[in-house]
């Protein structure tokens, strides 16, 4: 019998609490749906940034993907974008290896017959490996040594190991680690900072440059933003790391210790106070206050158009897009639309944000797009007027969509101003 | 060197012909794995996902799953799942990882049919066969369990094996050789997984005749002849037209066709009675000796395409125009004969042409 998909209210959530979230919301207790708006989950490296490409984020690398054939076939997408053509290698393995673990003796030749084959030196080759060798226990730190001494140039690990989704150390936590690993201490410029957490930058017009320049910052970082690996050494002379996402977490401690860059963590926030004390925390953090009143005032003025056009409204909102879909729906809620249905997976962390969803719309109802009864969502059920997310657009067909997806990473007050923006179009 | 691929990109896997077969059945497909390959074969092997929805999931392993072979929990996700759902049967499809911790599957198929009460197929894909072998292993798996000898035989009826997008190309494919084979007099034509149902599978042994159109439904033909003396054909019905032109070309030419053998040794049989001098058809696929002619010759590694093409001095090239850009030097005519499982890309779609004309 084909039964309804599962969904439950925020109300009930928040009531359940973060240590009882039903086994329904749960991705390892239950079969994985595979749809188009999963896309994403389940397969990270065909959607934005995914370990593959992310591990290419150092300047002028390449990409040795050591797995079974299957684990490269859909790379072909990646190489298609620009930037990416020629930048990633496979070394396949075969039933022998998996038991035997030969594959391994043959990586330093692939690399370095790679090399030969590159017109150009590239800055380092990166290893990408998969679940075969989180199950062998290979040690990749030491087969990329010995890679290293016979091609003469840096060998590195990234893990692609989809086995440890929900581990302490997730394959987009050690990522972001292995793309900051090639740098070597160097003296610090006192005013310099990283911005770490995201493959592409984040949008020009937003305030966080400006308001870190006003910091007396002169030099504000991203490893997106370098062209060649001389640039990206420069990385390591900052006098402090401002993390943006918290998979960038690790990283941040990781430098810290090799590199003794000390680090600071914002959020990615739309609701407007949160973005102010953010920026009054992170001025606090720096002694030097940070004044945001211009911005500030700006998006509120946008806000209060928005909401005068827009108010009751009613939203549908994803899990594929630049935002946290709870945080976000709880703005959208405080700006006067109706957020009818969000579909999003929750973790613990997200209750923060569920509690005050639950005191300003208790019956907005959350779906997981990972739960098999998805199979049996009935499109455009909800009735909204717009979707947010990629996924949600799947869900919602007949209504206007605003993807939110972006390459380049909305941040704070420009962020939301923009955000705004293409709803209100989508609206029009 | 063995394994390495600097320029063709690694093909469909088996896992995503398995799944390409089992498709439109209505089953419950659980691809056992932790989510990658999932997301592969339903993100880009399988291009009726953003059309048609089916019950492909992925079996969600974490770390302590395979280290501790919970098969128990697999079954029971599946029993849970199979509980909110109209479904014909269950297939656990093979990854990598239960292949590399030597997952016993007809052992967990038995679990999970008295767990959910249907017909469980057992396919042990690895992810590292091509999309082939696993779609070989699909037929084969799913004619023997539900094809029963259960009536007359359906005059002028035809069977299609090894039709799957993967070897077509094109989501028309199926309507055009449906199209095809009524001219030549057939009437009712069922193509098994692409476009059919799972009845059609169970009333397979009444068909007249079943038609091979890729080595993948070659050895269910087999067992279907054997079980209901069903007689078999290979040909590949759905070259584009334009295959006349081109043979123009070839008169008195030397050439390599790359495909499947089925398509390549139909394309073959075309260009040789317009005058082709010699024609080799080479794979990376399987390599049916029944197939064979004596001068083709199997592919394995990059390098096996990039040294036949330096040595044999072909004069025209008929292959995925993915195989291009490995033979930059290569001065002969290089014709694009297009192939999903090399390169992902649908006809008609950017990326399907190349120098020279498209079949």
């Amino acid at each position: 019998m084909n039964s309804a998909p599962y969904s439950i209210t925020v109300q009930e959530l928040a009531a359940a609490g973060r240590n009882n979230i039903p086994v329904q919301l749960q991705s390892a207790k239950q079969l994985i749906y595979s749809s188009p708006a999963t896309l994403a989950f389940n397969s990270p490296g065909a959607q934005g940034f995914g370990v593959k490409r992310a591990g290419l984020a150092v300047p002028e690398s390449v990409m040795l993907l050591v797995a079974p054939g299957c684990c490269g076939r859909n790379t072909k997408l990646l190489s298609q974008i620009p930037g990416y053509e020629n930048r990633f290698f496979f070394l396949l393995m075969d039933e022998s290896d998996i038991v035997s673990g030969k594959h391994l003796e043959r990586v330093p030749q692939a690399v370095c017959e790679i090399l030969e084959f590159l017109q150009k030196k590239p800055s380092v080759v990166m290893i990408c490996s998969t679940c075969v060798d989180a199950l062998l226990g290979t040690d990749w730190e030491r087969v990329c040594r010995k890679a290293e001494a016979e091609a003469g140039l840096p060998v590195r690990p990234c893990y692609m190991y989809a086995l440890t989704r929900e581990g302490r150390k997730p394959p987009m936590v050690l990522v972001r680690q292995a793309i900051y690993s090639l740098l070597e201490p160097a003296e610090r410029n006192p005013r310099a900072a990283n911005l770490l957490g995201y493959f592409s930058p984040l949008r020009e017009e937003s305030e966080l440059y400006a308001l870190l320049q006003a910091a007396g910052l002169r030099k504000i970082q991203e490893i997106s933003r370098m062209q060649t690996f001389e640039e990206y050494k420069e990385l390591a002379k900052a006098n402090f790391n401002l993390i943006l996402h918290p998979e960038a977490r690790l990283a941040a401690e990781d430098m810290e210790k090799r590199l003794g860059i000390p680090f600071l963590e914002m959020q990615r926030q739309y609701r407007l106070d949160k973005i102010h004390r953010q920026y009054e925390l992170l001025g606090q953090a720096l002694g030097a206050p940070l004044e945001d009143s211009v911005y500030r005032e700006k998006a509120e003025r946008a806000v209060a158009e928005f909401s005068a056009r827009h108010a009751g409204k009613r939203v549908a909102v994803g899990e594929r897009l630049n935002a946290n879909p709870f945080e976000l729906s709880l703005a959208l809620i405080q700006y006067g639309l109706q957020v009818e249905e969000i579909y999003a997976n929750v973790s613990p962390e997200d209750f923060f944000y569920l509690r005050a969803l639950a005191a300003w719309s208790p019956m907005t109802r959350v779906y997981t797009n990972l739960s098999p009864t998805m199979l049996n969502y009935n499109s455009g059920s909800a009735m909204v007027d717009l979707s947010l997310g990629a996924d949600a657009a799947y869900y919602q067909p007949d209504a206007a969509n605003v993807p939110w997806d972006d390459e380049k990473q909305p941040f704070g007050y420009a962020g939301l101003e923009a955000l705004l923006q293409r709803m209100d179009a989508a609206f029009i | 060197m063995k394994g390495l691929h600097k320029v063709i990109y690694p093909f469909a896997p088996d896992q995503s012909g398995a799944v390409s077969v089992l498709y439109e059945l209505g089953g419950l497909l659980v691809v056992v794995d932790a989510g990658g390959c999932t997301g592969n074969i339903c993100g880009f092997d399988e291009p009726r996902w953003q059309q048609q929805k089916s019950a492909v999931f992925s079996a969600g392993l974490r770390d302590m799953d395979a280290i501790l072979g919970r098969d128990e929990l697999l079954v029971k996700k599946m029993a849970e799942a199979a509980e909110k759902m109209d479904l014909n049967f269950a297939a656990l499809i093979g990854t990598p990882v239960p292949a590399t911790i030597g997952t016993d599957y007809k052992a967990v198929a038995r679990m999970a049919e008295k767990a959910i009460g249907l017909p469980v197929l057992a396919l042990d894909t690895n992810g590292i066969r091509w999309y082939d072998e696993g779609a070989e292993k699909a037929y084969l798996a799913i004619f023997d369990r539900f094809t029963k000898q259960d009536g007359e035989r359906v005059p002028r009826s035809l069977g299609i094996l090894g039709a799957t997008p993967l070897d077509l190309g094109s989501l028309d494919a199926p309507q055009r050789m449906r199209m095809k084979l009524q001219q030549q007099g057939w009437e009712r034509i069922l193509c098994y997984g692409n476009g059919g149902t799972l009845s059609q599978i169970k009333s397979a042994g009444r068909t007249e005749q079943n038609l091979v159109v890729s080595p993948s439904g070659l050895a269910a033909a087999q067992s279907l002849r054997k079980r209901f003396g069903t007689p078999y054909r290979c040909e590949y019905p759905d070259l584009n037209p334009c295959w006349e032109t081109i043979a123009k070309d070839l008169v008195g030419k030397r050439t390599l066709i790359v495909h499947q053998q089925i398509a390549a040794n139909t394309l073959r049989k075309k260009i040789l009675q317009h005058g082709a001098a010699d024609v080799t058809a080479a794979t990376y696929f399987m390599q049916k000796p029944e197939l064979s002619e004596p001068q083709d010759l199997h592919l394995r590694e990059e390098d096996d395409f990039t040294n036949l093409v330096r040595t044999g001095k072909y004069d025209c090239i008929l292959a995925d125009p993915a195989f291009r850009a490995a033979i930059p030097d290569y001065r002969g005519r290089f014709y694009a004969f297009p192939h999903f499982a090399v390169s992902g890309v649908l006809q008609g779609e950017e990326g399907s042409k190349a120098e020279g004309m498209v079949l």
